[in-house]
């Protein structure tokens, strides 16, 4: 019998193409777990689309109708990353460094009280600073308390304000607080620029400064240290007020003025300068103020009537003293109790 | 009501109110009081010397100048500051055509407009801080003075924090205490702002007749 006879050629040629097409038809899918491939790419365009707007391979500007710095960028990964830095690094170490540092101040108190004038008070009165330059202190003073106050606020709020005046509350106090900020912010350079201007003479490096400086101004044992009309230690936080003065002026204005064209990295850079040297001058601002104020009996009343008590002069600034009780007509005014008002001293001739 | 209906409505009127009667009120009063008749003749013009004190006045003089430069420059800082404050920036040429006028006028732009408010935030804070720690002016001031420059302040500080017009809150602050200043306004020493003419006026008319070079 011949495979293709007339008979069975059909039925046989059949098979046979039956056979070849199964070949060709798919497997089910219990045939395809055993045999695995690999699967079907399909493109998804917004991934794309949000890789470029989010540019983690580094910024690219696009096209855009508005003019100035970095207006092409959408999403800013730096920008990003310096804000979560700032939120989660910077924040948490002035709060530790500010804290510190009061707590200093309260244990020096603690452990060392009040300094009293040596032998008490003599009745007769030195006059120490004129009214301008009383005027100017406090003009400062109220502006850095005031700068101090708000800014704090929009450093630390969203930790302290936020949780305990709820959301709406801390909205109109950040609002007031920045807009407070920005405009008094510009008046402190005029301060810092007057302040130079009148101290800086009165704060230039003299004799005796590393001496009083060795021996911590006193601090280190009981012993009297000689100073002029400036000892060291208030020489250091004059110059301490200009240059972080002059810092947080700078660094501010670079904030407030956006449109000058400076780009990110000069702003990120200006707000931790901002930042830093704030956080550096409230810290200081607690030693002064506890040793203009409760730390040394006598010395507040330099800054309010003008006047200090001739001990005190003599026990703090003892050239200083000296050289006043030296100016012709000085012992004429010694024999009243009180010589407010008659004596000409350096600060007058200032 | 709610307080800021209150402020916007029935306490602007009534502070508005008391601000014009009582500011016309002691003009008219101290214009009616007029002068005793003087019969000298006089050596100089009475007019023209109440004038020329008027102008001359807005100068201090040499001999002085050394003592009391401090007051002048913080002194023109503050007025001339508060002035454009107060009848160029935007925000209040807005309430004025709004409340007042009806119609408005070209305003300071904004950099000069927070320009205009810091010179006259650091004229204002030297003049009271010059009142409380110059032992003169301590002397002289009262508690009028005080209150009057505590008000002005408070009134300039909560606008400078009200200047972003993003919450209510902040500008019904300002009104509110802008409208307490106009209530206080007649009755304090802040009539000088409509009393300096007559007054130099006044005294420059008496020396002037007498030939005293004023």
């Amino acid at each position: 019998m011949s495979f293709f006879g007339p008979r069975g050629s059909g039925w046989q040629l059949s098979t046979l193409l039956l056979a070849g097409l199964l070949l060709f038809i798919p497997l089910p899918a219990t045939a395809q777990e055993k045999a695995p491939t690999s699967p079907i790419t399909v493109p998804n365009p917004a991934t794309d689309l949000w890789r470029a707007v989010r540019q983690r391979e580094g910024a690219a500007a696009g096209q855009t109708q508005v003019r100035g710095v970095e207006t092409g960028v959408l999403i800013e990964q730096r920008g990003e990353a310096f804000r979560e830095y700032r939120r989660r690094d910077f924040i948490g170490n002035a709060g530790i460094f500010i804290g510190v540092i009061a707590g200093l101040v309260l244990l020096f108190y603690i452990l060392r009280g009040r300094i009293n004038i040596p032998g008490g008070r003599s009745g007769r009165r030195v006059k120490r600073f004129a009214d301008f330059e009383r005027t100017l202190h406090w003009f400062t003073a109220i502006v850095f308390i005031f700068l101090a106050l708000t800014g704090l606020t929009l450093l630390f709020g969203r930790f302290v304000v936020l949780p305990v005046f709820g959301a709406e509350a801390f909205g109109v106090i950040a609002s007031a607080c920045k807009e407070g900020h920005n405009l008094f912010g510009p008046l402190f350079l005029v301060a810092v620029v007057l302040l130079f201007i009148r101290f800086a003479w009165r704060n230039l490096p003299s004799r005796g400064d590393l001496t009083w400086l060795a021996k911590g101004g006193g601090i280190v044992g009981k012993a009297h240290v000689s100073a002029g009309f400036f000892n060291a230690g208030e020489k250091i936080w004059f110059w301490s007020v200009i240059l972080l003065g002059i810092a947080v002026s700078v660094s501010g204005l670079v904030l407030i003025f956006p449109i000058l064209g400076q780009s990110r990295e000069i702003m990120q850079l200006a707000l931790m300068v901002h930042g830093i040297a704030a956080v550096i001058f409230i810290a200081g601002s607690f030693g002064h103020i506890y040793i203009g104020t409760i730390g040394t009996e006598g010395s507040l009343e330099s800054m309010t009537t003008g006047y200090v008590d001739e001990n005190w002069a003599e026990a703090h600034h003892d050239r200083w003293h000296a050289e006043v009780m030296a100016q012709p007509g000085r012992s004429a005014d010694r024999s009243g109790a009180d010589t407010t008002g008659t004596m000409r001293t350096t600060a007058d001739k200032a | 009501m709610s307080f800021t209906a209150f402020v916007d409505g029935p306490f602007w009127y009534f502070s508005a109110t008391v601000f014009l009667i009582g500011v016309l009120w002691r003009l008219v009063g101290m214009l009616s009081m007029g002068s005793k008749p003087d019969f000298s003749t006089p050596r100089k013009s009475g007019t023209a010397a109440a004038i020329g004190i008027n102008l001359t006045r807005f100068f201090p003089r040499a001999d002085f100048w050394s003592r009391i430069r401090l007051q002048v420059v913080a002194g023109y800082l503050f007025h001339l500051g508060l002035f454009a404050l107060l009848f160029f920036a935007a925000p209040h040429i807005e309430f004025y055509r709004e409340y007042i006028t009806g119609f408005g006028w070209t305003a300071l732009p904004e950099w000069a407009f927070i320009l205009v408010s810091e010179i006259a935030f650091l004229g204002l804070m030297l003049l009271i801080l010059h009142r409380m720690l110059n032992p003169v002016t301590r002397a002289i001031s009262d508690r009028g003075d005080y209150i009057g420059s505590l008000l002005i302040f408070l009134v300039m500080l909560t606008g400078c924090l009200a200047l972003a017009r993003s919450h209510e809150v902040l500008r019904v602050t300002h009104f509110f205490l802008a409208e307490l200043l106009l209530i206080y306004f007649p009755f304090s020493a802040l009539m000088h702002t409509f009393t300096f003419p007559f007054s130099r006026g006044f005294m420059g008319a008496h020396y002037g007749r007498r030939g005293v070079n004023v």
